[in-house]
């Protein structure tokens, strides 16, 4: 079954890109040799420093209200967008086409990249990669949203159409109860993304946690590196249990 | 009521003649049902009517009015007059079932109200006295999907009648369901027909209830109208006709 001529082709192309991937990344196993190092510098993170820890929370705070904003504005343009965006609900072919090019041009552009553009006019500061994070959002939702809307089962569609209702409002009411529980779950895990990209826009200046935590390591404050570390580890694993109990709720 | 002259439908990607050259009129109290084996233009007929589909050449008239011409939103006025129901039901999951009647409001309401979905008392008043017609005012809460097809057909009747339909227009609405449930859908059919004096349309795969129920019955084949006359002159030779020789005697020799 397996033992196809293909298939060895196949696996020969595959060991050959290891290597090569291998050799441009330098991954040499034998390098951990030294790992007694990692270890060391993980010991200079215990005991965890809780005098810093109010100012953590209240920076984790802006975290999560930079990941929900982002990503809840990003949600908002991109809903009526992607039923442009979706050959089955498009006025004409020709916005269909427009919409799509133009949300994979959003969307391929990085959050940090955008992030560093606004800093020259917004200065530093959660707001510019609040931006940043909704910018990238909406080429995401657009997708997303607009292939749930394409798969939508079209019946509803025609029977909206049949009772005279006006054609946007036929398949706003058809296609969004349908596709309602797949745009929650895409939401929730898009904001459990947006909190790991606002720590990287952190970096940059960008606020919050990952600013913090990025400004501890270059001082040197191991013990509240790892304190940080705690405080994301939370917050991430609380969001995610937050939404899947809405989800349940909804489904 | 509505008067179809010369009308042919042809599907260029496919090159079938779904239908061709049809001269039909139909009038209010009719009860029309509509048989011909799968392909042979009857779901094509229905949804020319309401538009759902466009007639490559010829007109349909209401009341004199060419309509199968009309803009879109024109259409929509007259698509408001036509309730619609369909073999899988077509109502919007997730919603309860008094929910999906009320859409059947939609076509008569500003797309403001439709938008912040609010209905007034006097819409709900009526959607629960549609269901009451049915017999599912005390399912209205429920979710469609939790219905059986019988009782999800008779929210698809509900919503139609929810319309104030001149029309009713049926796409194989009992084709799954079981016979004892056909039977229950077409009582009800008949009973509304009667009641508020409409012109039905309902295509049909099964002849019993087409003879039982029918004041008028169309036969397709291959897109062409077959038959056209009483459900007493349809006899065994139009059926085969209409069906072929495989078909079953047994129909008619009870």
């Amino acid at each position: 079954m397996w033992f196809k001529k293909s298939n060895i082709l196949t696996f020969t192309i595959l060991v050959i890109l290891l290597f090569i991937s291998m050799r441009i990344t330098e991954f040499d196993l034998s390098k951990f040799r030294d790992f007694r190092n990692m270890i060391d510098f993980l010991g200079q993170w215990f005991p965890m420093d809780f005098t810093q820890l109010p100012g953590m929370v209240q920076d984790a705070l802006e975290t999560l209200a930079m990941a929900f904003l982002g990503s809840f504005l990003g949600l908002l343009i991109a809903l009526p967008l992607s039923f442009l965006a979706a050959r089955n609900t498009a006025p004409f072919p020709a916005i269909y086409q427009f919409t799509r090019v133009s949300l994979s041009f959003v969307r391929s552009m990085p959050e940090i990249v955008i992030g560093l553009i606004l800093l020259t006019t917004l200065g530093l500061g959660p707001f510019p990669a609040v931006i940043a994070i909704m910018f990238h959002n909406v080429g995401v939702f657009g997708k997303l949203i607009s292939e749930l809307i394409e798969a939508a089962d079209p019946g509803p569609q025609e029977a909206m159409k049949a009772v005279g209702a006006r054609t946007w409002v036929a398949h706003l009411f058809s296609i969004l109860p349908q596709i309602w529980p797949n745009v929650l779950s895409q939401y929730f895990y898009r904001f459990e993304v947006a909190i790991r990209t606002s720590l990287i826009l952190g970096f940059i200046g960008g606020g919050g946690i990952g600013q913090r935590l990025f400004t501890d390591f270059r001082t040197f404050q191991y013990s509240s590196v790892s304190l940080d570390v705690l405080v994301i580890m939370v917050m991430v694993i609380l969001v995610d249990s937050l939404g899947s109990f809405i989800r349940n709720r909804v489904i | 009521m509505i008067e179809i002259k010369d009308m042919s439908v042809h599907f260029k990607d496919t090159n079938i003649k779904a239908l061709s050259e049809i001269n039909l009129t139909l009038d209010r109290g009719e009860f029309v049902c509509v048989l011909g084996k799968s392909g042979a233009g009857k779901s094509t007929f229905i949804r020319t009517i309401n538009g759902l589909q466009k007639p490559t050449t010829g007109t349909i008239f209401m009341d004199g009015v060419p309509i199968s011409t009309m803009k879109e939103e024109e259409m929509r006025k007259v698509r408001r007059e036509m309730g619609m129901i369909f073999q899988h039901f077509n109502l919007i999951p997730r919603l309860s079932v008094l929910q999906n009647v009320l859409t059947g409001t939609f076509g008569y309401r500003s797309s403001f109200k439709n938008l912040i979905g609010w209905f007034s008392s006097e819409e709900i008043a009526n959607a629960k006295r549609v269901l009451g017609d049915v017999g599912l005012l005390d399912m209205a809460e429920r979710r469609v999907e939790t219905l059986s097809g019988g009782q999800k057909q008779r929210v698809g009747i509900a919503r139609a009648l929810l319309q104030q339909p001149r029309i009713l227009l049926g796409d194989e609405p009992v084709a799954s369901l079981d016979p004892g449930t056909s039977n229950h859908t077409f009582n009800i059919l008949k009973e509304i027909h009667e009641r508020l004096g409409l012109l039905t349309i309902i295509n049909v795969h099964d002849i019993e209830l087409a003879k039982r129920y029918a004041t008028r019955i169309l036969a397709f084949q291959n897109g062409e109208l077959i038959y056209d006359g009483t459900a007493e002159d349809f006899n065994e030779q139009q059926y085969m006709n209409t069906y072929g020789s495989e078909f079953q005697r047994s129909t008619f020799s009870r």
